[in-house]
């Protein structure tokens, strides 16, 4: 059976450069993504991980395309991503994250998220499926209002996982 | 932008959500493959529904080779639900109120600007 990508699409209103930063920096990453951040500095071509604030690790892959936004060109992201929080999910194979940051207008920003690659991972398939919702929707609120959204969405998600 | 309008505009009419149904539970569809759960409506019906779903931000698409795939996307639909869900709102209806004040401030000072002999 094929599954299909996960499309979605947000706009934020900051700059291209505000959310590459979020995307990209441990100093944004740990306040909306479930507290998350890249141990090193990603780098295009080479592997990353990330952790959680308790030092558990997150996700792992390499970073195949790290291009900041630029005037008249969008800002590309891609990741390939192996889940390391939970072990069902870490022994499916690694998918794919792209990332596309745009300028949709003075201080509006087009965010679009591809996860594909996920015809061998269908746990990940629908563990990631409301969880980039919830992700895309804190940056969004972080960027905007300073604040993330609140993390009881996200605990309780661990907790299905934990729970199943 | 977002303020939630053009959301639920798309989501009042049935065949839309419909619509929305049929990617729900499978992703990624072609318009033909769209044309065909729906045979009562014409190509140029389904095409017109679907512009108003990605004038709201609901519908993706993407090209894959040839095909242009369409992908449901929920992320304003949290958006709306989240603006009246307690424990978010109070983000929401502070950057509304600060949102407002701006306004309020602007409308003043052009007021005052054009109170002014020239």
């Amino acid at each position: 059976m094929s599954l299909p990508a996960h499309v979605y699409q947000v706009y934020i209103a900051a700059s291209p450069e505000q959310v590459w930063s979020a995307i990209t920096e441990s100093e944004w990453t740990r306040r909306y993504f479930h507290t998350t951040s890249f141990v090193e500095r990603p780098r295009r071509g080479k592997p990353y991980r990330t952790v959680a604030a308790d030092g558990r690790p997150a996700i792992d892959g390499v970073i195949e395309e790290m291009e900041p936004p630029a005037e008249g060109s969008p800002g590309r992201f891609v990741q390939t991503w192996h889940t390391l929080y939970d072990t069902a999910l870490e022994n499916e194979p690694p998918s794919r994250v792209e990332w596309t940051i745009e300028s949709a207008g003075e201080g509006l920003t087009r965010v679009r998220l591809v996860h594909g690659n996920l015809d061998q991972s269908p746990l990940t398939w629908e563990n990631v499926r409301n969880g980039w919702v919830w992700i895309l929707n804190s940056m969004k609120t972080l960027l905007e209002t300073g604040h993330p959204l609140p993390p009881v969405r996200a605990d309780e998600r661990l907790a299905q996982i934990v729970s199943s | 932008m977002e303020q939630g309008s053009e959301v639920f505009r798309a989501l009042a009419d049935p065949t839309r959500r419909a619509l929305l149904d049929s990617l729900f539970s499978r992703d990624g569809q072609t318009l033909n493959e769209l044309c065909e759960r729906f045979p009562e409506m014409t190509r140029f019906g389904v095409m017109k529904h679907l512009a108003v779903l990605a004038e709201a931000n609901l519908v993706l698409t993407a090209r894959q080779g040839r095909m242009k795939r369409h992908y449901l996307n929920p992320v304003p639909i949290e958006q709306v639900a989240n603006r009246w869900m307690s424990k978010y709102a109070a983000r929401f209806a502070a950057a509304l109120v600060a949102l407002d004040d701006q306004v309020a401030t602007d409308q003043e000072r052009e007021t005052v600007r054009k109170a002014e002999p020239a």
